[in-house]
């Protein structure tokens, strides 16, 4: 009887406990799920996808700022001059716009975050950004003066990616990675490593009656079953960034939708152009030609994506359809015929390293199989990411399958990838005519002439590149039905959360 | 005597934290792909000045020996370093992820263990009988299930039958006490059920290795009941393994249960040891280490602090 009546107690408790995890959501702040920890929070340093996300456009904003055309329009400058030679640059700054430490935001604070950028010392990945600057200058406590070694047509888009912080922290390397600073929507307000990274609403943003909601809190969830069953059950209210796999299983289920996009970033294949048998021009269009870039996003990407050129149809103004690259056709009889013409001994045997993430896993073994099709024998490798990395940037590979993010301005990637001595030529390509081609679209101003150098650019790196463009995939977002303002986009930027509010 | 073994396990301590100490130094330096690779990632603009600057500013540019000699100086005076990666003190970063961990630890053994005497007495007792060859099934299946996948199938479960229920995450203690101990059930679960199995079937055969000595035939034949033949004269002895194992298992979910802390988003030891390692974030991996090598050797002195309260023998 007595032990019945214990039992009885306990399960009432068990019971009692479970209910109490059912913790109502706060009304206006919204939870995010998000998959891996950032590693630390100060944009100058940072730049991998999981960092970028959380601080770009919520805690942090650029003198520009990119939309979801990602197209460059003003952020904290409203508007700029560009001199006629293309090598002063005059930037006005918004009025009324303070930092989240409350003092406000002016010229001197513009100069000292890009000078902090450009500094040996804070040692930023982003500093070559602003390779071209020479002087920065705050000739008054609005106007902020770049002047260039030469003109450098990409330097708007880049500033959009470089946040603006409180003077203070020009010469100080650690204080923003744990306590940022910034202008943007939210303010940071808590940081449990593992746990999830909370941010609170920002009262004096200068932009009118927004943030809509309360705070943002991103919780860091790996598992991505875990993830689904969070949003599916409501405890979590957006999955922001997500890929074909995690999204598909989410499509249907009640109270959740997806918004997508094409992807900025896209997959590839590099080859090592510095040794045989990769440094035969023949040999690389043997292999576009031998690729199926549809079967690939139908077997790897559940069809969620399109075949890739150098450049995402995601931007508009720049990118040549692929259906014009006479290289994209798949053909393998043509390869076959490539790889005799070509004088390279056969059977050709080589390896790939794969970037160690399962969507790049499965795109290198349908890749391995097609290759194989036309008797290039692939064998597979898959490091461990650091060695991923160490053997990318020293050019230890024969082929390596990865993924690139991508950036909204074409030079910003060409340049650095396929110039001869680019910082990220690491096939050691080199072609003269393509050299004198990025120079002059680095330089041109006018965006007729210097889409017209992207096209010859695109159409020389399509078959004879260092890099097989294989596809962009759609990239997607699930959130509650009661989300609403939220534009998800290419480059992954979460922006538009200080337009996003949460319904009952 | 407990005071001379205390004076020998603080020894082996300190002896064993010094080798742990020198292994992980060198072996984390060892994995190709240093913390500047990993900071500036496979898809940034970089120079092999920026390279350099970046290693100077973490002191990577150093030789082993001094780098070790330096951390290992500071660590003597109680200064284990700032995480490279958020420049917080890392035993505050392990400081805030050690409790979940402890939590979970005491909520799987409560229950792996707790269960296990009463089930593994149970099975002794039927021994032979269908009960018995059914419950044997079950602990196979118990030992060879994988916590992170009994984990999935928990929480795919709970999202059918509780769809409202938010089970996932962590909550501290002294925030919401029942939302904490709430969200750290299933989990426990995953994480005990295993114990559970293991445990009981070792009580079972030590039992039935008990149950045979002459010491039972005694017990039985002054007419002890049955329950205290099995619970006072058996079990006792039966304890040494079972204490042993438990330890073992302490130490194991002290360092940190990794695929199940993934499984239900708990910021636990397991994430900060391999997030740690992936980052190349030297200090934070270091001081981990020691402090999980610190909870194994301290439970291993727990259980040898047992086995002198259940035999006596030890004690002398």
């Amino acid at each position: 009887m007595l032990r019945n009546a214990l039992k009885a107690a306990l399960l009432t408790a068990a019971a009692s406990l479970c209910a109490a995890g059912l913790t109502p959501v706060r009304a206006q702040t919204l939870e995010a799920a998000i998959d891996a920890s950032p590693a630390g929070l100060d944009p100058h340093i940072i730049t991998a996808f999981a960092s970028f996300m959380v601080v770009n456009g919520t805690i942090y904003e650029g003198l520009t700022a990119i939309d979801k055309d990602l197209r460059v329009g003003p952020g904290l400058a409203e508007s700029w001059t560009v001199a006629p030679d293309g090598k002063t640059y005059n930037f006005k700054l918004r009025s009324g716009v303070t930092f989240h430490n409350g003092a406000p935001m002016e010229a001197a604070d513009v100069a000292a975050s890009l000078k902090r950028v450009m500094a040996k010392e804070i040692a930023s990945p982003l500093a070559s950004r602003l390779a071209a600057v020479d002087s920065v200058t705050a000739p008054d406590a609005t106007t902020v003066e770049l002047k260039l070694k030469e003109p450098a047509a990409p330097l708007l888009t880049s500033l959009a990616t470089l946040a603006i912080v409180p003077r203070s922290f020009e010469a100080d390397k650690d204080g923003l990675q744990k306590q940022p600073v910034g202008t943007g929507p939210f303010k940071f307000r808590e940081w449990q490593p593992n746990g999830f990274i909370a941010l609170s609403k920002n009262d004096a943003y200068w932009r009118k009656d927004l943030p809509k909601l309360d705070g943002v809190k991103f919780n860091i969830v790996p598992e991505s079953a875990t993830r689904q069953v969070g949003v599916s059950s409501g405890q979590y209210a957006m999955l922001p960034n997500i890929d074909a796999a995690t999204a598909l299983q989410l499509k249907g289920k009640p109270g959740v939708k997806l918004s997508e996009t094409l992807e900025l970033a896209y997959t590839l294949i590099g080859f090592n152009v510095a040794k045989p048998p990769f440094d035969n021009a023949k040999v690389r269009e043997a292999v576009n030609t031998a690729l199926n870039r549809d079967e690939i996003i139908q077997a790897a990407l559940f069809g969620a994506g399109v075949p890739g050129g150098p450049l995402s149809p995601a931007l508009k103004d720049w990118a040549t359809d692929v259906k014009q690259f006479s290289c994209y056709k798949h053909d393998p009889a043509k390869a076959k015929q490539l790889l005799k013409e070509s004088g390279v001994a056969q059977p050709i045997s080589v390896t790939m390293t794969v970037l160690p993430r399962q969507d790049i896993k499965d795109i290198a073994q349908v890749v391995q199989q097609q290759l194989g099709n036309v008797g290039i024998k692939v064998e597979l490798k898959t490091p461990e990411l650091g060695q991923f990395i160490q053997d990318w940037r020293n050019g230890a590979f024969d082929l390596f399958a990865s993924t690139n993010a991508g950036s909204p301005d074409p030079d910003d990637y060409f340049f650095r990838t396929f110039r001869t001595g680019g910082s990220t030529n690491v096939f050691k390509y080199t072609n003269p005519e393509l050299d004198a081609l990025l120079d002059k679209a680095r330089a041109n101003t006018d965006p007729a002439s210097r889409k017209a150098d992207y096209a010859k650019v695109q159409s020389i790196l399509a078959c004879d590149g260092p890099i097989a463009h294989l596809a962009y995939g759609q990239l997607f977002t699930a959130s509650r039905a009661n989300v609403s303002g939220y534009e998800i986009m290419a480059n992954r930027s979460l922006s538009s959360l200080a337009e996003t509010a949460v319904g009952k | 005597m407990p005071l001379r073994l205390l004076a020998n396990r603080l020894l082996d301590l300190a002896l064993v934290l010094f080798c742990v100490s020198a292994i992980v130094f060198a072996m984390i330096r060892l994995i190709p792909g240093d913390a500047v690779a990993i900071m500036l990632g496979a898809n940034t603009e970089v120079t092999p000045e920026r390279v350099a600057a970046l290693r100077a500013r973490i002191g990577l540019d150093q030789p082993l020996v001094t780098q070790y000699l330096a951390w290992i100086g500071a660590a003597l005076r109680g200064d284990f370093g700032t995480s490279l990666w958020t420049g917080r003190p890392v035993i505050a970063e392990i400081g805030a992820q050690v409790w979940p961990t402890v939590q979970l630890t005491v909520l799987a053994l409560a229950l792996g263990a707790g269960l296990a005497i009463p089930t593994g007495v149970l099975m002794a007792r039927l021994r032979g009988r269908f009960a018995d060859g059914a419950m044997r099934v079950i602990t196979v299946a118990g030992l060879t299930i994988p916590s992170f996948w009994l984990g999935i199938v928990m929480i795919l479960a709970l999202a059918t039958l509780a769809p409202n229920l938010q089970a996932l995450g962590y909550v501290p203690f002294s925030e919401d006490p029942l939302g904490n101990i709430g969200r750290l059930l299933l989990p426990a679960i995953a994480l005990g059920l295993p114990i559970l199995a293991n445990l009981s079937r070792l009580v079972r055969s030590a039992m039935l290795d008990a149950l045979v000595q002459d010491y039972v035939r005694t017990a039985r034949a002054k007419g002890a009941s049955e329950r205290s033949v099995l619970y006072k004269h058996a079990l006792r002895n039966a304890q040494i393994p079972f204490v042993t194992s438990v330890g073992v298992n302490a130490g194991y979910l002290l360092g940190g249960a990794i695929v199940v802390e993934q499984v239900f988003a708990i910021p636990g030891l397991g994430r900060l040891i391999l997030g740690a390692i992936a980052d190349r974030n030297y200090p934070l991996l270091q001081a981990a280490i020691l402090v999980v090598t610190c909870g194994f050797v301290v439970m291993n002195f727990i259980v040898d602090l047992l086995y002198a309260v259940i035999d006596p023998r030890v004690r002398n």
